[in-house]
């Protein structure tokens, strides 16, 4: 009895692997495989729009969806190595632009997408510098659709009220403010950050970078046109972030960006500084904007700037599906796709036009207007401006600086690191003309 | 039934495929650490032992040996404490009669979670603020003992080996106690008759009879040390700055995060020599055993 039990299953086991296996390869023809990177709780659901709109104007093609979960698409990564030295790649990825973008070019994994940029025109319709970002060697080499804004300030309304303090503009006035929660709150951490994870640490120096030299000065460090040792601005850039490290919260080693946006809302801690994906994470757990917690554009001097993450699609060599990956990257471009996309990601359109009335809350229309009226600058975080290589070695040198702020060991660490991952040489495609 | 050549390529193929794969991409790896591979597309430039010498003497000198020096801190504070509590309770157990069939699963559960589990759990039990452990401390009114555990750079490492010990503290356990077990019940037996206490038992004859068990848990114990990487990933991401970083961990962030495939692979080889190491003189020990 037991044997014909087994058997039986046995025979459903086989019939069910059959048939997943010639549903796989009746499918062949029409098919669109993805892999991203957009796993999270609102992220997938954000995907989820862009495949809605995909199967409205493409009903004949599936969409095969491999999501790799890993924020900044580390593991996507590792996945996509193997796929794209075998030479099977899928129909299109998930990549940020810039110098990551720069890595799939220089190994000749992806093919030119000119006849989508220009078809949708979008030399027009999208921002200057995302051209340049997507442009190597006189190609376009990606699809950008959406941009995050990485220079944000956070803060505990109620302390902030409580305290009678304005928001600061500057890196000189956050120390002030910074040196005022402390004496007046001694409670209370005056700078939040968590660098468990390490990369905030980064998002913390940007400013402080953006703050003392400007963009111009940010920009040239992350292209390797500063020589570390010597510059001052690098220098000054450190000197002020030492004076920082008094404020922040005491074992930020413990914690992770997410643990800390929390006790920030609830007036444990004063201020922070991350991407605009704190919002969305801040309004999940129930805080609002404006009584608990509100957040300003940082630094707004000497100039306020738009510091941009862009995530991207791309068109992989030799892909199995080429009229997909077109139709794919084509409907990547469509405002109202785009529009909609955005709303439930968190970030912001990056085609003109998309009006900033689009998104419900305070902070994704001020992250629109801001990004159509004043200087956008690529961020260096994910490898957008300086390459991969050196971002990870950069999060290493900030976390260490924050447990033991020595200002010569680091930069002379900066210049070694810099040496080591090629900065100058793979930071020439921002300035080729 | 006699054996037919059918058989032995049923046995031996998949045996074969095995060894080949295994040595295969050993071989490979030994390959593309003396290539110039940086990108994500393989660069075949030979440049003989350039990477390792980056890592030995050159730009990333400090790194490695600080990663080193961690791996080296793991073999010695992880190993000894998780043999020696494993000792201990595969005796206790042994002593505890029935009570053990309790016991034993209890201290064997942790070796079911996996790292990246135990490494999440602990790293909330180590939160200075929230943690259990340093909560537990003020509670007792031991507050001043409180520490950052995983945000103090010169902690770190030992907050991530006592996580380690906790996982492996069963699988000693285990393994000491099929040893014990072994031990002839009259040995025993003959010691209490002559007066012996359970600690005296221990010394002189539990202690000198396991040698062999020590061996395998040891051996084993290196091979997880030196492997060690979800730990180090979830619990601490190698920080603060490197101070947790281990040869594993190094070799991944070089590898798929950075690019540098050939020092990645070099590391990687250096890593293998260090467990060839450790295994060949085990090996040879152990058939010596068995021949004798």
């Amino acid at each position: 009895m037991a044997t014909r039990v087994r058997l039986r299953w046995l025979a459903v086991m086989l019939v069910a692997a059959l048939s997943i296996v010639s549903a796989t390869y009746a499918a062949e023809q029409q098919q669109l495989v993805v892999y991203n990177w957009w796993t999270a709780g609102g992220e997938k659901q954000a995907m989820d729009k862009i495949f809605e709109w995909f199967k409205r104007k493409n009903p004949n093609i599936e969409i095969v969806n491999n999501p790799v979960a890993g924020g900044g698409g580390i593991t996507l990564k590792t996945v996509l190595l193997g796929l794209l030295a075998a030479k099977i790649p899928p129909d299109t990825f998930q990549s940020l632009s810039g110098a990551e973008l720069k890595q799939y070019v220089d190994g000749n994994y992806i093919a030119p997408v000119d006849d989508v940029w220009s078809a949708q025109n979008l030399n027009a319709n999208y921002p200057a510098v995302i051209n340049k970002m997507t442009t190597f060697n006189g190609k376009h080499y990606g699809i950008p659709m959406n941009a995050h804004r990485a220079n944000w300030l956070f803060y505990s309304k109620k302390i902030f009220d409580e305290l009678k303090l304005t928001p600061p503009t500057t890196v000189d006035e956050m120390i002030a403010v910074a040196k005022q929660i402390k004496s007046r709150k001694p409670g209370v951490a005056p700078i939040a950050i968590g660098t468990r994870e390490k990369w905030p640490a980064v998002f913390l120096f940007d400013v402080v970078l953006l703050s003392t030299g400007g963009p111009d000065v940010y920009e040239k460090f992350y292209t390797g046109q500063l020589n570390a040792r010597t510059s001052p601005e690098v220098r000054t850039a450190l000197q002020k972030y030492r004076e920082l490290v008094p404020y922040l919260y005491e074992f930020h080693g413990a914690k992770t960006w997410s643990d800390i946006a929390a006790p920030m809302a609830e007036a444990k801690m004063g201020m922070m500084v991350i991407g605009d994906f704190a919002a969305g994470l801040l309004v999940q757990a129930g805080f609002k904007q404006g009584t608990e917690w509100d957040a300003v554009g940082f630094p707004k001097k000497p100039q306020e700037v738009f510091l941009m993450i862009v995530d991207t699609f791309v068109r992989p060599v030799a892909a199995k599906n080429p009229q997909a990956t077109t139709a794919w990257l084509t409907n990547l471009t469509d405002p109202k796709v785009q529009a909609e996309f955005n709303v439930i990601k968190g970030s912001i359109a990056i085609h003109k036009a998309v009006p900033d009335s689009t998104y419900p809350d305070k902070l994704h229309r001020e992250a629109s207007a801001t990004f159509k009226s004043k200087r956008i600058v690529p961020s260096s975080i994910h490898g957008v401006l300086a390459p991969p290589a050196f971002l990870s070695d950069w999060q290493d040198i900030l976390t260490r600086f924050l447990y033991s702020p020595d200002v010569n060991r680091a930069l002379s660490e900066i210049s070694d690191a810099m040496t080591m991952d090629k900065v100058t040489e793979s930071g020439q495609w921002y300035w080729a003309k | 039934m006699p054996y037919t050549r059918a058989h032995v390529l049923l046995f031996l193929g998949p045996l074969l495929l095995i060894v080949l794969l295994m040595y295969g991409m050993m071989a490979w790896t030994v390959a593309i650490s003396m290539s110039d591979w940086v990108g994500l597309a393989p660069v075949w430039k030979f440049n003989g032992l350039q990477n390792f010498r980056t890592l030995v003497v050159g730009a990333l000198q400090e790194r490695f040996f600080t990663n080193l020096r961690n791996n080296v801190i793991w073999l010695v504070v992880f190993i000894v404490p998780t043999a020696s509590l494993g000792l201990l309770l595969a005796y206790g157990l042994d002593l505890s009669g029935k009570a053990e069939r309790l016991f034993r699963p209890l201290f064997l559960y942790p070796l079911t979670l996996s790292f990246v589990v135990t490494g999440t759990v602990w790293a909330w039990m180590y939160d200075p603020e929230a943690g259990v452990i340093n909560n537990g401390l003020r509670m007792v009114g031991l507050g001043r003992w409180a520490q950052p555990w995983i945000a103090d750079p010169g902690l770190a490492t030992l907050c991530l080996i006592g996580a380690a010990i906790w996982q492996y503290t069963g699988f000693a356990m285990t393994l000491y106690l099929a040893a014990i077990r072994d031990i002839p019940r009259e040995t025993m037996e003959a010691a209490r008759v002559d007066g012996a206490s359970d600690v005296q038992v221990f010394r002189y004859v539990v202690v000198p009879n396991v040698g062999h068990a020590t061996m395998i848990v040891t051996a084993l114990l290196i091979l997880i040390t030196l492997k060690v990487f979800d730990l180090v990933w979830v619990m601490t991401f190698g920080g603060p700055g490197i101070s947790t970083e281990v040869l594993p961990f190094f070799m991944f962030v070089a590898t798929f995060r950075q690019q540098f495939v050939g020092i990645g692979a070099a590391i990687s080889v250096i890593i293998l020599i260090m467990a060839v190491a450790v295994v060949v003189p085990y090996s040879w020990w152990s058939m010596r055993r068995l021949q004798v």
